[in-house]
């Protein structure tokens, strides 16, 4: 019945990776476009010669142009430059977020995992408390009671990531557990210490990774919406977000590029990263979960 | 059943007391002195104490949170600092605003998924394949306040096709007689057609704007579940048994492909409530969303503590009640159930 090519093991994860790549474009178009993302808010602002705060009153709300190739704002100051400085803010909350995220919101999935039925019960009605509002208005909260502003918005968003990431870790780890490799370190004597970083960690790292991609793009999107209602970045910091509250004014008479440039940033930032997680996911693990907070 | 019932119950209310903790420790104590906020920085220390003590800010901390938890159960959730009115009435009238963009948003999010789900299931081809998948990347990436502003610059400002930020109806155009309070629905029932036209016209770019989250969201759900089924063997039986591929997808494929997308629902409710933050400023439109964004700019914050409380309580309440609900429609899940 079966052909004898069937019966092979199946190929590694590195191989089944470097396969899926050979001609995915859209995976390739969202690296390119991310990367250049990343590359603007790194060496953008360095070598634009206009500044993200310098006022230009000679030439306020100008359309694009070669000199402002996204115009200028309503107090004359240079989108483009606005823009590399937002993109610099957002890439460096949402980096900020995950890995606070995964620290915290991990570790309580870790100990509620490995530790006893008590332990279990206690951290993740914590994490339930957490996860008891939509994760946005949690974000908000956070900023409503500890002051507006990019920290307590980051603050806001990671505190919304941790009942994800803890309910991830903590599933994986109660399933890895239960299995023949974990029972036969144990019964070798390795100290738990030992079981958790060398053998229960690695086992989670590739979904960890994926899904951390995922959790990157909501946080950007996130801060853009805390922005635009006016508890993230304060005036006059330049978040895409907030800019676009800024150019609303503008937008349905004529001034369309004040907001439009800032939400295209968002745009690609969070498409390009669900992108990537998302086919990634796909090479390494066809049947996984759904990506994402919400 | 009744035993995962009475748990989901149990950890439902653990869960809102502990938001409510949350909620009272971050919006309560750490903001400092609310008697500063009420009377302003120069008013008379004796006036500041009188305050502090009816407000209850002398009591234990235990205390407080028992006066915090009761006062909003009972619907008293303080008054608003700018107008003085109370909160629960200046949120009674707006919700139906809320509500009406709500409601359609909603049908059109499932209607729109359903739809293409199964039209890129059914049709499968690197085109119709490429088109829901960018279709629900861009959905989940794009903000949805900046979504809005384009479509009014598009249709509206260069296009003239649709209303522009005005709210729920043109300038002089009177609401209809308050029945649902739902503006569609009252003009139909009053038969002013022109005015049902005018708030039509006004839903269609609000209702795109905020459903299209919970559409991308549910497409992609929908899309991979039918996949799944239609791999199961009960598709290839019902298929030999001679039905359509079209009958076997609808009738067989579709309702158990529905499940997970049913427990995602208190999802969505979540992200509608947080998308009508978002949203309604943008289109003015005057809804409990707009009275939130409003309070936030007018630092008038009694109604936005309400909105997050009312807003967690709203969602865990959801999703209580669609976990149960996935519990009486599928044997699975209840099993599942019993063995944890």
């Amino acid at each position: 019945m079966t052909d004898i090519a069937d019966r092979r093991l199946p190929p590694s994860t590195a191989r089944r990776l470097a396969r899926g790549l050979r001609r995915d474009w859209a995976l390739y178009g969202a690296l390119a476009l991310f990367g250049a993302l990343v590359l603007l808010a790194a060496f953008g602002p360095l070598l634009w010669p206009i500044g993200p705060l310098e006022m230009d009153f000679a030439a306020t709300l100008a359309p694009p142009s070669l000199a402002h190739p996204m115009g200028t704002d309503g107090t004359g100051r240079d989108i483009f430059a606005r823009f590399m400085d937002g993109a610099r803010v957002s890439l460096s909350v949402g980096a900020a977020v995950v890995l606070t995220g995964f620290v915290f919101g991990g570790g309580l999935g870790l100990l509620a995992g490995i530790g006893g039925w008590t332990a279990d019960v206690l951290l993740m009605r914590i994490v339930d408390a957490l996860a008891a509002f939509p994760p946005l208005i949690l974000a908000m909260a956070v900023t409503v009671g500890l002051g507006g502003g990019l920290h307590t918005a980051a603050l806001g968003i990671m505190l919304s990531t941790v009942p994800f990431y803890a309910r991830l870790i903590r599933s994986d780890v109660l399933r890895l557990r239960g299995q023949t490799f974990i029972e036969a370190t144990t019964a070798l004597g390795a100290r738990p210490s030992r079981i958790v970083f060398r053998h229960l960690l690695p086992h989670t790292a590739s979904t960890m990774l994926i899904q951390s991609a995922a959790v990157f793009g909501y946080s950007i999107l996130t801060l853009a919406g805390l922005g635009f209602v006016g508890l993230g970045a304060q005036i006059p910091e330049p978040e895409w977000g907030a800019m676009i509250t800024e150019g609303l004014q503008y937008a349905l008479t004529g001034g369309w590029w004040v907001s439009v440039f800032p939400g295209i940033g968002v745009l690609i930032a969070v498409v390009t990263t669900n992108v990537i997680a998302d086919h990634v996911r796909d090479r390494i693990d066809p049947r996984g979960q759904q990506l994402g907070v919400v | 059943m009744l035993r995962l019932i009475l748990a989901r119950v149990v950890t439902s209310i653990i869960a809102l007391v502990g938001a409510s903790i949350f909620a009272f420790v971050i919006l309560r104590v750490t903001p400092g002195d609310p008697t500063r906020l009420i009377l302003g920085a120069f008013a008379p220390q004796e006036s500041v104490d009188r305050l502090r003590e009816e407000l209850g800010l002398n009591l234990p901390l235990a205390d407080q949170y028992l006066i915090y938890v009761r006062d909003f159960l009972a619907g008293d959730w303080g008054f608003s600092y700018s107008t003085g009115e109370p909160v629960a009435t200046q949120l009674a009238s707006r919700f139906p605003a809320t509500l009406e963009l709500g409601l359609y948003a909603f049908l059109f999010a499932f209607v729109g998924a359903v739809v293409l789900a199964l039209l890129a299931a059914y049709r499968r081809g690197p085109i119709s394949d490429g088109a829901t998948r960018a279709l629900s990347f861009f959905g989940l990436g794009v903000p949805p306040f900046w979504f809005g502003l384009v479509l009014m610059i598009v249709f509206f400002e260069h296009l003239h096709w649709l209303p522009g930020p005005d709210g729920r109806l043109g300038p002089g155009v009177a609401p209809p007689p308050a029945v649902t309070r739902l503006y569609t629905i009252d003009a139909l029932l009053a038969g002013q057609f022109a005015t049902f036209a005018d708030a039509a016209a006004h839903l269609v770019l609000p209702v795109i704007t905020l459903g299209l989250f919970p559409l991308s969201f549910l497409l992609r759900l929908l899309r991979a579940n039918l996949l799944d089924v239609s791999r199961e063997p009960f598709i290839t039986v019902a298929r030999s048994r001679g039905l359509s591929r079209w009958a076997a997808f609808v009738r067989h494929a579709l309702p158990n492909a529905f499940l997970p997308t049913l427990t995602a629902a208190g999802l969505l409710l979540g992200q509608l409530l947080a998308g009508s933050v978002l949203v309604e400023k943008v289109f003015n439109w005057p809804g409990v969303g707009a009275l939130v964004t409003d309070g936030i700019l007018r630092q008038d914050f009694s109604v936005v503590q309400a909105f997050i409380l009312i807003s967690a309580f709203i969602y865990v309440l959801a999703n209580l009640l669609v976990d149960i609900l996935a519990g009486f429609i599928d044997p699975r899940v209840r099993h599942a159930g019993m063995r944890r």
